[in-house]
Parts: structure tokens; sequence; C-alpha cells
């Protein structure tokens, strides 16, 4: 599930648009613990500043 | 969006062999973008980055690559077709990124010896275009006997393409514009 926070762009300070989640196999290569099971991977959010359009990363929360 | 932010669409020559065509190709398109209002651009060629060909997907990334794609509002790619397929250096360089990419445009400019126009290398790049993120446009440039469509200079001998270009980056240039407002505006819900 969505992280309820909104990231905070490191150059602007302002609150960044998170727009995209892509699922990151990686991990479940590598057997790592925090792969999300219902996934079979690691949701990777996406973000993106209104101002200087910088483009963050981070993981979701995983499924219930 | 910030308006005053100009646009960025690099151009990535997607091919490192001597003697290369395409090279001709990606400077008549960068000419074309340059014309642009409201739009930067540079041409970057894959043969001058620094990508080693093993390692983990940390250790091949260049931070100057890396900084243009984040940077980037659409991409354009010229791609020779190599016995139907893309060359391998142009995955491998496109593969370094990912989060970079994420909902920005991408126009492809196929070029072949033949009369085909690269028209088998874009099909087959699409669908690495949808899993890298980026976004495809419907208009392609397809310069096909690439060998005769321009002089020794690398002057262009056939003007329907600055027509066919001026198509290809009205989409591309459009679809920009909407993804970067989609990106900073719009909340996936």
């Amino acid at each position: 599930m969505a992280n309820d926070d909104k990231m905070i762009c490191p150059e602007c300070q302002v609150e960044m648009n998170f727009h995209a989640v892509k699922i990151d196999y990686t991990p479940a290569m590598n057997k790592a613990e925090s792969v999300d099971r219902m996934f079979g991977g690691i949701l990777q959010e996406f973000h993106s500043c209104p101002e200087c359009g910088k483009t963050a990363m981070r993981k979701e929360k995983a499924s219930e | 969006m910030n308006p005053t932010n100009p646009l960025f669409i690099p151009i990535i020559l997607g091919t490192t062999r001597q003697a290369r065509m395409s090279q001709h190709v990606a400077n008549f398109i960068f000419a074309e973008v340059a014309k642009r209002e409201g739009v930067e651009t540079e041409l970057i060629d894959i043969r001058e980055l620094p990508f080693p060909m093993t390692g983990e997907n940390g250790d091949i990334k260049d931070p100057v690559f890396s900084e243009k794609m984040l940077r980037a509002d659409a991409l354009v790619l010229i791609v020779p077709e190599y016995n139907h397929g893309y060359p391998g250096s142009l995955k491998h360089a496109l593969d370094t990124c990912l989060k970079e990419y994420i909902h920005k445009a991408v126009g492809i400019c196929g070029v072949s010896a033949g009369p085909f126009g690269g028209a088998r290398v874009i099909e087959n790049m699409l669908p690495v275009m949808r899993e890298l993120g980026l976004v495809t446009i419907f208009w392609d440039v397809n310069f096909g006997n690439v060998g005769s469509l321009f002089d020794e200079s690398g002057k262009l001998l056939d003007d329907a393409y600055i027509k066919r270009a001026d198509k290809f980056l009205k989409e591309l240039i459009w679809m920009a514009k909407v993804l970067r407002y989609g990106r900073e505006q719009v909340a996936l819900e």
C-alpha cells in the first residue's frame, strides 16, 4: 500500500507528486526477506518535484 | 509545472560502430530539435559513455548520463537496425538507468541500409521502452536506404525528411509537456 506521507524535494523543500509504482524483482532474485509476497518483488514508488522536476524513489509499504 | 523551465530533449546516438551512417541522422535530428523554442537539447553519443561491460547495476551507472536522463523530459533515440534488432551497446547504456525514465516520452528514429528504415528495430524497441517506464509516441522517422540519404559531408539530400521530422517532433513535444504536467501535478490514486 502507498505511503501516506508526502516526499519532500531535497532541492526545493516542496511536496513531491507521487505518480508511479513499479515492481523491482531484483530483491526476489537475491532472496531478500523484504519481498512483498503478493507481488513477488519490492514495490517502488516514484515521486516528482513540481518545481524542479527531480524524481525520487522509495519503497512502498508491503501489502497486508 | 513551472512553465519557465524549458523542455530538455536529448538525442541519443545508439551505435558505437565506426563509419556509422546514424551519425548523420543524429546530427540532422539534433539540428531540428535545436530550432524549437522552449526546448533544450544535447547530442549524447553512446560511444563516449564509460560503461563497463561487467559489474553490478550500481557499478556500471554513469553519473553524468544518469543526471541527463533525470533532467530529460523526452528522449529521441537514433537506432540503426542490425539483423532486425537494436545494437547491444544501446540496450546496455539504457539499462543503466530506471527511475530517470519513468513517465517520460520517447520517440524513435530507425536507420537502415535497406528500404524499410528501421521499421523492424523500432517494433523491437517498443517492449523495452515500456519496461523502462518510457511512453512511446506513434510517429517514427524511418531513414531507409541511408547510404544515399546524405552526401559525404552529412548534408541531407531528401527534404521530405524535414517535414517528417517536424510531425515527429510536434507529437514528441506535446507528449513531453503532458507527461511533465502529469509527473508533477497528477497524483496516482
